[in-house]
């Protein structure tokens, strides 16, 4: 009696633990922990759907991700789907780490451009992006009404912004604060696409020049830095990242900030009754706007060891309607956008920066050449240099980077 | 089996351990340093971290930030020590106070402090211009004329107390027949502390140096999670430029040279003081 019991128990945990083993129909799948409870509800969706094919969700944190992914490229044993950050995907295809995908994506035309092109190396494409978001205007609604201009019509050029941002600098409050400190990403991501819109560039297409020096872009630094030259900009500019940033403008201190949607819903929770209205990024006269494009595509690396699957579960994941459900900021499809949940208003600036999205340049040495560039910035902020003299060092020290 | 061979094996697994833990990194690391990425033989790494300014600024901030911080700690470490060895009521309370900054955890205090010295929240904008000693906020950490001074002045706090307790033990190894002799011959507390603590506590004074010294070459706590090493590299440190390098735009090959240079530095620095400073105390004493 006893052994029957123990014979049962022994099948019975054999049953379970054998779905923990990778065994063929099984898709491994690395998604990020702020997106788990929608990852989880997909995959069981798709299990419904597909009974044969079991989906097996292992969590990853932002935290030491690029490391941890390039290890498991790397080794061979990693999973079948990673997400990935866009501009990671160009490293993976160079070293042949990951699996084209061009048999996979449905509809490409509907997918926003730069997107793809940046997940596109040599005519292939080796990632699908899902996630994408560009920064844009956060404001003070009662600041902005209180400074005598019109929420319906919005700052439009470079010179509306100045004059709507010194408007709203008035008793204690900041009409517009930029980044000057923390993490240098904070920084790139708001001065880099002012230096695009006004037709200049970090480095050369070619990747071979560094052109952080040339009239157009020292021009938009200056623009950047003058928000702090102007006293429209926090005195703790230097020290402040974009979070600090949403810190004070959540305490009433900041009238404007740029920053991406993933604000709006903080801030909402700290200060239930801050009005809040966003404008897409105001651009020189004469020139369109542009952003950074972030976000996060899905890839399959060269050694999965269930491609058939993963390609498939990849293709249910990219409906128009799953990929919509599944972002955490804006979908990659153009006709997702049409999703209930990105008509809220407050999107509506941000959605219209994603067609003026550009991705970051592709060169092994970006992490160096953006702090060149934060630092080339900060010295302008802390007054050791004039934008020209800044942005000719930062020139020099990114040119003997591409060099290197 | 001869004797010596019979200690030999007895010392070889602390050999082996120590070769593991130390010479096998040093030799790694010199190794890195003269490969590219792609494992080819190559001087490439020296040449790319020696030519750019920052490495200059880095060292240049370096030896500021410890000569400064040394001669502050020493200072008040030392004048805190004769205070605690007088007699006064409630002594070993305050002996205990003073010890609390370097008891506080490294990473503590200097959070602490950064929000302490933030231009826009922090309680020292708060007070001065509170009661309108300075007439707006000043960027303590983000000025270029306060940042390293205000990075001194924390990292002097943290470690006095250190310096304290140390010449503290010293003092009291001075036997007090000493002072009752130099009364008698009608010398005042200053002449007392000249004459006789001060050479007395000399060689105390020096092995604390020089501890002060290598802490402060490899330190790296206090600046990186105040500044970073920011605003523009003003307060960057050799240390944290190796860090970076290594851990933030991942050019192990780059790093490993500068350390190797870095080393190089502070193994000569560390031996001119070991070998010149204490034949000067024993001439002295």
């Amino acid at each position: 009696m006893k052994l029957k019991a123990l014979a049962g128990g022994l099948a019975v945990s054999t049953l379970i633990l054998l779905p923990s083993l990778a065994v063929a129909g099984d898709v491994v799948w690395w998604t990020p922990n702020w997106s788990q409870a929608r990852a989880q509800k997909l995959a069981d969706d798709f299990h419904k759907a597909n009974p044969d094919i079991n989906i097996k969700l292992q969590i990853t944190t932002s935290n030491g991700l690029p490391q941890q992914v390039m290890t498991a490229l790397q080794s061979g044993s990693g999973p079948d789907i990673i997400e990935v950050q866009h501009g990671w995907v160009q490293g993976y295809a160079q070293n042949d780490l990951v699996q084209p995908l061009d048999d996979t994506i449905q509809e490409k035309d509907d997918y926003n451009k730069a997107v793809i092109a940046e997940d596109t190396y040599d005519g292939k494409l080796y990632a699908i992006p899902y996630r994408i978001e560009c920064t844009a205007l956060l404001y003070n609604l009662d600041d902005y009404t209180k400074a005598g201009l019109d929420p319906a019509n919005p700052p439009q050029t470079w010179d509306d912004w100045v004059a709507a941002s010194k408007k709203m600098t008035a008793g204690g409050v900041y009409g517009m604060a930029i980044t000057g400190g923390g993490e240098f990403g904070n920084t790139i991501t708001r001065a880099l696409p002012l230096i695009w819109m006004n037709g200049g560039d970090i480095i050369s297409a070619d990747g071979k020049t560094a052109t952080i020096n040339k009239p157009e872009a020292v021009a938009a630094i200056k623009f950047y830095t003058d928000f702090y030259a102007q006293k429209l900009s926090p005195d703790s500019t230097l020290q402040n990242d974009g979070v600090a940033n949403r810190q004070l403008f959540i305490a009433g201190k900041v009238a404007s900030y740029l920053t991406g949607q993933y604000d709006i819903a903080p801030i909402a929770q700290a200060a239930p009754t801050l009005k809040v209205g966003a404008f897409m990024t105001p651009h020189p006269a004469g020139k369109t706007t542009a952003g950074i494009l972030n976000g996060w595509s899905y890839v399959i690396p060269k050694d999965a060891q269930n491609p058939t699957d993963a390609k498939k579960f990849l293709q249910f994941l990219n409906t128009s309607d799953n990929m919509g459900y599944f972002t955490d900021t804006f979908p990659a499809r153009v006709s997702s956008l049409k999703l209930p949940r990105f008509q809220d208003p407050l999107l509506k600036p941000f959605a219209g920066m994603l067609p003026f999205g550009r991705p970051t340049p592709n060169t092994p040495h970006w992490v160096q050449i953006s702090q060149a560039m934060f630092n080339g910035i900060q010295r302008i902020l802390s007054g050791q240099q004039d934008p020209q003299a800044a942005m000719d060092q930062a020139n020099d020290e990114i040119q003997a980077l591409l060099d290197s | 089996m001869n004797r010596s061979s019979t200690g030999l094996m007895f010392i070889l697994p602390a050999i082996a351990v120590l070769l593991m833990l130390i010479a096998y990194p040093i030799v790694y690391t010199v190794y890195l340093s003269l490969i590219d990425a792609h494992g080819a033989l190559t001087g490439k790494n020296y040449a790319n971290v020696l030519k750019p300014y920052v490495t200059r600024q880095a060292f240049g901030n370096l030896l500021y930030y410890v000569g400064g911080s040394i001669v502050f700690q020493v200072l008040f470490g030392t004048l805190a020590a004769i205070l605690l060895n007088q007699k006064f009521w409630g002594r070993s309370a305050v002996r205990s106070i003073t010890l609390i900054p370097w008891v506080v955890p490294g990473i503590v205090a200097a959070t602490t402090w950064a929000w302490m010295f933030h231009t826009e929240f922090g309680i020292i904008n708060y007070m001065l211009t509170g009661a309108h000693i300075i007439p707006g906020p000043v960027g303590w950490l983000t000025n270029k004329d306060t940042v390293m001074p205000v990075l001194i002045a924390i990292n002097v706090w943290k470690l006095f107390p250190f310096v304290a307790i140390m010449v503290l033990a010293g003092l009291q190894a001075i036997p007090a027949d000493l002072y009752e002799a130099a009364k008698v011959d009608g010398a005042n507390f200053w002449e007392e502390v000249w004459y006789i603590t001060l050479p007395l506590v000399r060689p105390v004074l020096v092995a604390v140096t020089l501890l002060l010294l290598i802490w402060g070459l490899n330190a790296i706590t206090l600046i990186y999670a105040i500044t970073q090493g920011g605003p523009a590299n003003l307060s960057l440190i050799t240390p944290i430029q190796i860090y970076q390098l290594a851990f933030t735009s991942f050019q192990f090959n780059e790093a490993a040279a500068l350390s190797v240079l870095f080393f190089i530095v502070a193994a000569i620095v560390v031996a001119v003081y070991v070998k010149v400073i204490p034949s000067n105390t024993a001439v002295a004493r």
